[in-house]
């Protein structure tokens, strides 16, 4: 698939899910101070980055989404006092999960950005936009369709139940 | 973590004695004499343990109620129709009058570790008897091979005979009867915290019983050494057991690679949430999957369809798995029943234990370890 899509020409889409007190709000500041940022990121917004379950960032990352961001409030400074360090764990187990599937954990990031920093909300897009492009279209899309989407023809690999049947 | 559920964290396991419980040959005869002695001694008055049913073919806890009904129990049952942990969060309670006696293995009390640690059992009136496992079959495995034999106490005294001498037979491609691929692998085949041990390990007939001093001064019991044999085979087996281990997890890390790899090995997954069921420690009453959020409407289904073509069916496989392990692999204790019960004979146990050894690593944390330890996702450091 990748093959076809001329490198300069490919959006990655970012899925961002912004806490309500700090970082939604740094995005607002970016919005109403005019600041260029590009346009890859779909935002979500959340009560708390503590409250985004995993399942979230996983649909996302099946449904297509090149990257996921998750932002909150900077540590120690969060609305609900510890959601953050919870969210940070959460991103913990999710990457070493990720990790050891053999899948990218790097297209999932976990950032601090305060409500008066509309700018670090601008640098953080524009970077993970680059960073995404260098890696390319998004290899975790679910296979809904394996026959046609792999060269050749999908062929199972066999992996033997341990069951030894 | 309240105070009294601190029981299984303070228990002061150097302070533990050792004793022998001789038998002529019959183990069996041997443990049921001393659930009966705890019983007289009012220890007990309620015992959780595998008994035989069905002729034999197979084991499945009972709950009994006196002296009387403790025939065809076996502690080292060869066979595991469910994590108990379960069960024993049913009968705990923090009504302290009525005391039950659980028999169950390492991965059993790791799990009801993690249940306590997650607020859904309680141990105030359980007196836990924990055993040292050499590993179980699989149950349909197991009465395929008692039926062959028509002799159900004399092939469970034979294998078990086997496996707690250490011998690594039944793991082989060719044996007759192969260990539950979690247990070829279960490094964790032992457990301090439990109140009573009970071991045959490299222990020929008899019985190591491993408990506190008063608990033994009040069954009567002779302290004793323990015997060098039983050592003995306790590190021959962690270190085949560490190494079969690490080989097998890292050969099944290695063949994952991408998406395409764990869609292949989901493959025939229907999502009949049988290894959700079987999980001792899939925590939600009410599973999200289980409801409208997971299971779309037709119109999502088919606008879903027309946006990609083609649509698998059932759909969301892979992100329920992805979910699932996600929720489960720090505290997952590698019991296997996900497995055992999967109907398709998906490696579901190897794939949790693989992430989950990961993600366990990462945190420093060991499921089922302590009481002390909290959740992962419960706690947090300032740094890390």
């Amino acid at each position: 698939m990748s093959t076809q899509i001329n490198k300069d020409d490919y959006e990655p889409k970012i899925v961002a899910f912004l806490c309500n007190w700090c970082s939604y709000k740094g995005a607002d500041l970016a919005g109403t101070s005019r600041l260029q940022y590009p346009t890859n990121v779909r935002t979500i917004r959340t009560m708390c980055s503590g409250a985004v379950d995993p399942v979230y960032i996983i649909k996302a990352l099946l449904d297509g989404a090149d990257g996921v961001l998750v932002a909150g409030c900077v540590l120690g400074d969060c609305h609900y006092q510890s959601g953050n360090y919870k969210a940070r764990r959460k991103m913990i187990i999710l990457k070493a999960e990720l990790h050891a599937l053999g899948l990218d954990e790097d297209r999932v990031w976990l950032r601090w950005i305060s409500a008066s920093d509309g700018i670090f909300f601008k640098e953080t897009i524009k970077e993970m936009v680059e960073a995404l492009k260098v890696k390319g279209p998004t290899p975790m899309k679910q296979p809904w369709n394996m026959w046609k989407t792999v060269k050749g023809g999908w062929k199972p690999k066999t992996i033997n139940s341990p069951r030894g049947e | 973590m309240e105070t009294e559920n601190n029981k299984l964290a303070t228990w002061r396991i150097n302070m533990k004695v050792h004793s022998i419980l001789k038998s002529q040959g019959d183990i069996f005869e041997t443990a049921k004499a001393f659930f009966a002695r705890l019983f007289e001694e009012g220890i007990i008055d309620y015992l959780l343990v595998p008994q035989r049913i069905s002729n034999g073919r197979t084991l499945t806890q009972t709950l009994i109620k006196g002296v009387d009904n403790l025939e065809g129990v076996n502690p080292f049952s060869p066979v595991m129709a469910i994590n108990s942990a379960k069960l024993v969060a049913q009968v705990g309670s923090v009504e302290k009058d009525k005391k039950v006696g659980v028999v169950i293995r390492p991965c059993e009390i790791r799990a009801l570790i993690e249940l306590v640690k997650l607020g859904q059992a309680k141990l105030d009136n359980l007196v836990v008897i924990g055993i040292d496992c050499a590993g179980t079959f699989e149950i349909e495995q197991w009465a395929k091979l008692v039926e062959e034999s028509g002799d159900a106490i004399g092939k469970e005294t034979e294998i078990l005979k086997d496996i707690y001498a250490g011998k690594t037979d039944y793991q082989d491609e060719d044996a007759p009867i192969r260990l539950r691929s979690s247990c070829q692998i279960c490094d964790k085949f032992t457990h301090d915290k439990a109140d009573i041990t009970l071991s045959i390990l490299g222990m020929e007939d008899d019985i190591l019983v491993t408990l506190e001093p008063e608990l033994a001064d009040k069954l009567g019991l002779e302290t004793e050494d323990e015997p060098s044999s039983h050592k003995d085979v306790l590190e021959d087996m962690q270190n085949s057991r560490n190494y079969k281990r690490e080989s097998t997890l890292d050969e099944f890390r290695d063949k994952m690679q991408s998406m395409n790899d764990m869609a292949d090995i989901l493959s025939t997954c229907t999502r009949c949430y049988a290894c959700q069921t079987a999980c001792p420690i899939c925590y939600c009453r009410v599973c999200f999957f289980r409801t409208e959020t997971f299971s779309p409407e037709s119109d999502r289904l088919l606008r879903w369809a027309d946006k990609e073509g083609a649509l698998r069916m059932p759909t969301e496989i892979l992100l329920y798995h992805l979910t699932r392990l996600n929720h489960i692999a720090a505290s997952c204790i590698g019991c296997g029943m996900c497995e055992s019960y999967c109907a398709r004979g998906i490696p579901l146990s190897t794939l949790f234990q693989a992430v989950g050894d990961e993600v366990q690593k990462k945190l420093e944390y060991v499921p089922g370890r302590s009481i002390d330890e909290e959740l992962p996702v419960a706690t947090f450091k300032k740094e890390e």
